[in-house]
């Protein structure tokens, strides 16, 4: 798919004068790219680029490539000024975004969008590759909803489709995750869902952020071992059906370590809001601070 | 122009090739093979925990889920080891899956299971001396992981298995391994779990053909929810499983 895709965008950071510079931005139909000249305070070395999609939206076709080079040392966050709608599938089209990715030695790249709602009759289907090193960094946040969802649109689209590979040098696979939900499948995608309405993957990869990766495994840990046990009946023995006993959680989340030494970490979240699994991303990214200048999804 | 002699002969050595190959072949899929399946839940023990699983209506769905995640993720393991089952695919595989399987709990239990199995399968089907090989060969270091997918498509495929009927035989074993859980778990009863796995079978059939042949590039997760929750399978207080 990537190659019969033209370029839409490209990015090259590098140090100049030892701050992380954006060296090469260009960016066409259907997007366009913003790097503000400054965000957060000056001693913290970080550049931040905005994705914007012209339309406010993907439209049905629309094909989107881009290619990042994040240099030596340098720390870079691409982000979105709001959620990627993908709108209603024409003639069975499917929209598609590659992104591709190399991330030098002791360089930080945080991807931190809002997340991708696709419309009811929606087809859409993104890639990612990062390439790295050892001591490369990454925050990928990937997530979607299932569509309006305050609209009654829950899980209404047709297809929705997203691939996350990560590649040591010698293309050596580190993590390779896709993500299909189909229409058209053994189930319709709802019963798959179960009242959850929001889908999202947090991956925190490399030695500066280690100390987010602890905390953020205990955060869960603590938080999941509260939601989970045995349902059972009240007091008195009788099981009333709308007692919380029997209720799913509204927020799950799961941790696992992944790669050589466990230097990923990676955590899955279902959630029956948009907003819970915000204030999640506020409280776990917190301490990125430091790192790119300013709290993430504040 | 060969007599009617070398023609029925041939036809009876085919046969009896065909007989030997069903009994190594109700042996791979039967529960009493010490493979340790009996301590995995797929998460069926997480669900119940967090009250996604409620009641056997609910774990039919869950399993249908199970299932097609199996189909689409797993499936092309299986068939590539079984089509193609030498050593330097074998250990290909067995590392892409490594990377895939990102959640941990999944990730062990599958290693877990495929060691069993290799080991199981080495020592019982002396005749395929390579088993045995592949196996000493991969110990030890940080060479292989043994998958469960992978080494179970190398043992079908070695045992002269065809492709479909291995990828079939590995969507019944995740199917049986489901109910047994179930049962252990007292979300069905055995006879009830006998006749919601006939059910079953015929969703399990239909899923094999959409997922069945494909490539390992395109193996993919279908199942979201289901991936969080066997995620949480560490955070549970009690537990019968270990996954």
């Amino acid at each position: 798919m990537q190659r019969e895709m033209e370029r839409t965008g490209k990015v090259v950071v590098e140090k100049v004068g030892g701050k992380s510079t954006v060296t090469r931005c260009f960016s066409k139909y259907p997007l366009k790219f913003i790097v503000p000249s400054k965000v957060g305070p000056c001693k913290i070395d970080s550049v931040w680029i905005y994705s914007l999609t012209y339309g406010g939206g993907i439209v049905s076709g629309d094909s989107i490539s881009c290619e990042f080079e994040i240099g030596d040392g340098c720390t870079t966050v691409f982000t979105t000024q709001a959620s990627t709608k993908v709108y209603k599938s024409v003639g069975s089209k499917c929209s598609a975004q590659f992104l591709e990715v190399t991330v030098g030695s002791n360089a930080l790249l945080a991807i931190l969008p809002d997340p991708v709602t696709c419309f009811s009759t929606a087809r859409y289907s993104q890639k990612q590759v990062f390439r790295v090193l050892l001591d490369s960094n990454l925050v990928i946040v990937d997530w979607f909803t299932s569509g309006r969802h305050e609209s009654g649109e829950k899980w209404d689209f047709d297809l929705y489709k997203s691939t996350n590979n990560i590649f040591l040098d010698d293309n050596q696979p580190l993590f390779l995750d896709t993500v299909l939900l189909e229409q058209q499948s053994i189930s319709p995608i709802n019963e798959r869902m179960r009242d959850y309405q929001v889908i999202a993957m947090i991956i925190l990869l490399g030695p500066k952020l280690k100390h987010i990766q602890i905390e953020v495994q205990e955060n869960v840990k603590r938080m999941m071992s509260e939601q989970l046990h045995m349902p059972f009946s009240g007091i008195n023995g009788r099981a009333q059906s709308n007692s919380r006993h029997f209720t799913k959680p509204p927020f799950l989340a799961s941790c696992s370590v992944f790669g050589p030494k466990g230097i990923g970490v990676i955590v899955r979240v279902a959630a029956m809001t948009t907003e819970s699994v915000y204030k999640f991303l506020q409280h776990q990214l917190a301490g990125m601070e430091p790192l790119i200048g300013v709290l993430p999804y504040h | 122009m060969e007599s009617k002699k070398e023609i029925d002969g041939a036809k009876e050595e085919t046969a009896s090739m065909s007989s030997s190959l069903q009994w190594s072949q109700w042996q791979l899929i039967d529960s009493i093979l010490p493979t340790g399946g009996f301590a995995h839940s797929f998460g069926i023990e997480a669900a119940i925990q967090s009250r996604v699983i409620l009641n056997p209506e609910d774990f039919q769905t869950y399993v249908i889920h199970v299932l097609e995640n199996t189909g689409s993720l797993l499936l092309p393991y299986v068939c590539s080891a079984a089509m193609c089952p030498d050593l330097d695919n074998w250990r290909k595989l067995d590392r892409m899956l490594d990377a895939t399987l990102t959640n941990e709990v999944s990730r062990k239990a599958s290693v877990s299971q495929g060691s069993a199995l290799m080991r199981v399968a080495a020592a019982v089907f002396t005749e395929i001396p390579s088993l045995k090989t592949m196996r000493e060969m991969s110990l030890g270091s940080d060479i292989a992981a043994f998958h469960h997918a992978p080494v179970f498509g190398i043992v079908c495929g070695l045992l002269g298995m065809d492709s479909e009927t291995s990828q079939r035989a590995y969507m019944f074993i995740t199917l049986r391994d489901a109910f047994s859980a179930a049962t252990r778990l007292n979300l069905v009863g055995p006879l009830g779990a006998a006749v919601l796995q006939h059910q079953v079978s015929i969703a399990a059939e239909t899923m094999l053909k959409r997922w069945m042949n494909r490539e390992v590039e395109d193996a993919c997760q279908t199942a979201p929810l289901l991936d969080t929750l066997q995620g949480c399978h560490g955070y549970l207080f009690s537990r019968l499983f270990s996954s």
